[in-house]
């Protein structure tokens, strides 16, 4: 078996009193594409927050290729190739399209620090910036400011701002939530796209999204773990069915 | 091409500024151009980067003691340094001085940043008086400025064009730094510092760097004022050079790049002005500031923006209204100017009192070269009706504009029906 590209070990978070993930074990496999469902409240964001470091875990580990992240601050595990998308938007909105994602872009270079270099002469930086735009069709919004767009516009954005660090690892956090059957089609061919070769832990809502766009499901509930599996097991398990499945499905 | 052609015409003035004024006028523009440049300097942190500080004044008067104390070094041999160039060591000096306050200031973001940098520049201030060796204690530091090739420093006109070089140059270096990849950063760190983490950049270091800049060019600024006037005292470290450069900021617009210098230019030449017509001049521009602030949130460079777009776009009705708008404008401000300066002249202790007391009545007192009775009515009935009808034109023109405006969105909805 080839290395789980992220693996989270026993891995707890409290607020307080209050234990939101109970102790959660995964493997995400390299390459894969993987769902994280769950009711609401379950804890998918907080496990999210986790991998990425906005949280510090409260016990256990998280492992990215092998590697433990717990603890790291964002911008190192961004680095060490683990790239998110967030359920609410975060862009920048007075910028224009291009700008948004060159600022990302510029980081896959290890622009950090340019403070000499103009950026209308960064060719390598402008050029991954066109291909993003193209990746995740906004080109024809170009120069529109990111704040104008509409919602779905948006998502997409988001998702290419996710992608630009050049990640291998890619988290998205409710990426077709709130579109209309149409958008949430467009979205799937669009994400299935942009992770091509990627390794990918999407968190959905949807039965029919997650079906479709991923090899295997997790189940979170409460914030454990109850199952983990590929999408006909999952379908006919019957703790999902009881805690989850049941009631939205039917 | 507009903008070129409005920049060149201002390079022009400016350039030629010193064939049309007198000395003391060309001291009052070169306080204005540095102040200018601070403006411009402070920008950058806070209408770029998206962090308002307010301790600004800390940076610059650190250049500006840098740069005394370059000086005095000069002038006694210590060091050799042509005199053009003494203001960099304020640059220097700021930068340094930023770097460190905004290590502190910049774990902090909103409302807690501009406290920490209040905090730093109030504690630097308080600190200065005891610190007599490099502040100076209260009566502060001097220096000459040693000639320089065929410059010798001693007129007006060569310190003017020395800071306009510099301020020219300085805001210059700002505009490229926009124009680098890591001036694009730095506007993103405004727009979401969140996104900024989390594309691999780390925020705080990027925000300390950000500080670094604008303090340096504050910097400079400060030791231009150093530079010009051959003086420094540790009172530049207070709140008021902190507040004025937010003021200028801000009246300018934040949001266009030059904005924040036409602020300091308007508001430097306003106060040289109307100081020599009237003690209330701080009075006038605190309410030329809150009405700015209320009508034009944006800043005057976005007011000119948008009359030039009105122009471009043939759009008259909106420049009719704005033509219109100036007459009830005009009533107002002389009726208010009338009252105030007639209540402020009766009010003023030393002078009025003495002659109600000799004369044992009011005497009138004279404003707009009017002599205004304080004991008749009319002297305080024409100047509110003035205001009143002033207003009720206002609110006139404003109420046609929202008929109108009202009227075509019916008209619009009548054939849904
Ligand atoms: N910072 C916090 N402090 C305290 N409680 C929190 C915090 N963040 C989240 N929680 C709680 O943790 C629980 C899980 O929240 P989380 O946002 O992770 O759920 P989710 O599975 O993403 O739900 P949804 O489907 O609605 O997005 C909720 O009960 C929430 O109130
Ligand atoms: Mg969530």
């Amino acid at each position: 078996m080839t290395q789980a590209a992220i693996e989270l070990a026993g891995l707890k978070k409290r607020f307080g009193d209050n234990e939101i993930i109970r102790g959660v074990d995964l493997a995400v496999r390299e390459h894969e594409r993987h769902a994280l469902i769950g009711p609401n409240g379950a804890g998918k964001s907080t496990l999210f927050h986790l991998i990425s470091g906005l949280y510090t875990p409260s016990a256990g580990d998280i492992l990215l290729n092998g590697r433990s992240i717990g603890g790291l601050p964002p911008h190192l595990i961004t680095r060490r190739g683990l790239s998110r998308s967030f359920q609410i938007t975060t862009i920048f909105p007075r910028l224009s399209v291009q700008e948004n994602l060159r600022i990302a872009a510029m980081s896959k270079h290890g622009r950090r620090y340019a403070l000499f270099s103009l950026a209308r002469n960064a060719k390598e930086v402008n050029r991954d910036t066109d291909q993003l735009m193209e990746l995740v069709r906004l080109s024809h919004v170009r120069d529109k400011f990111a704040g104008d767009l509409t919602y779905s516009e948006q998502r997409a954005l988001e998702i290419g701002m996710a992608m630009g660090p050049g990640a291998d690892v890619i988290l998205l956090d409710e990426p077709m939530a709130g579109m209309s059957r149409e958008e949430t089609h467009y979205m799937i061919d669009l994400i299935r796209n942009v992770t091509v070769g990627k390794t990918l832990l999407v968190v959905e809502h949807d039965m029919e999204v997650v079906f479709s766009l991923c090899d295997r499901i997790s189940v979170l509930v409460y914030g454990e773990l109850i199952a983990t599996g590929r999408p006909d097991d999952i379908r006919s398990n019957a703790r999902v069915q009881e805690a989850y499945l049941g009631e939205v499905v039917a | 091409m507009l903008r070129l052609i409005t920049l060149a015409l201002v390079g022009a003035v400016l350039i030629a500024a010193p064939l049309f004024l007198e000395p003391h006028s060309i001291g009052v523009l070169t306080t204005a151009l540095i102040a200018a440049l601070f403006a411009m300097a402070f920008n950058l942190l806070s209408g770029r980067a998206g962090m308002l500080s307010f301790g600004h004044a800390a940076y610059f008067a650190i250049g500006g003691f840098a740069v005394i104390h370059t000086m005095q070094a000069v002038e006694s041999g210590a060091i050799w340094l042509p005199t053009p160039l003494v203001p960099l060591m304020g640059g220097v000096a700021g930068l340094i001085g930023g770097l460190g306050a905004g290590f502190f200031a910049t774990r902090r973001s909103g409302v807690y940043f501009s406290m920490v940098t209040l905090a730093l520049a109030e504690m630097l201030h308080a600190l200065a008086p005891n610190l007599g060796g490099f502040f100076g204690g209260e009566v502060g530091l001097t220096s000459m400025r040693m000639p320089w090739l065929a410059f010798d420093y001693g007129s007006e006109n060569q310190v003017y064009f020395t800071v306009l070089a510099w301020t020219v140059f300085g805001i210059a270096l700002l505009y490229a730094y926009n124009q680098t990849l890591f001036g694009r950063l730095t506007v993103g760190l405004r727009e979401s510092e969140r996104r900024i983490s989390f594309l691999g950049y780390n925020a705080h270091h990027t925000k300390i760097i950000v500080f670094g800049v604008s303090a340096m060019f504050s910097g400079i600024a400060g030791g231009l004022l150093a530079f010009a006037t051959e003086s420094m005292n540790y009172s530049m470290l207070g709140m008021g050079m902190s507040a004025s450069v937010v003021l200028h900021t801000f009246v300018g617009g934040s949001t266009v790049f030059l904005g924040p210098a036409l602020g300091a230019l308007i508001f430097a030449l306003f106060g040289s002005l109307v100081s020599d017509l009237t003690k209330n001049w701080l009075l006038y521009q605190g309410i030329l500031f809150v009405l700015i602030m209320m009508f034009m949130g944006d800043g005057l460079a976005m007011l000119w923006i948008r009359i030039v777009n009105e122009c471009r776009s043939r759009n008259w009705d909106a420049l009719r209204q704005r033509v219109l708008l100036l007459i009830p404008g005009l009533l107002i401000t002389v009726g208010a100017i009338t009252i105030l300066e007639v209540t402020s002249k009766i009010l003023d202790q030393q002078q009025y009192a003495t002659s109600v007391a000799r004369m044992n009545a009011w005497p009138p007192v004279s404003v707009f070269g009017v002599s205004w009775d304080p004991t008749s009515a009319l002297t305080w009935l024409l100047p509110l009706v003035a205001i009143l009808v002033g207003i009720g034109f206002v609110y006139l023109i404003l109420a046609r504009k929202m008929q109108q405006r009202t009227g075509t969105i019916i008209m619009s909805r009548e054939p849904a029906r």
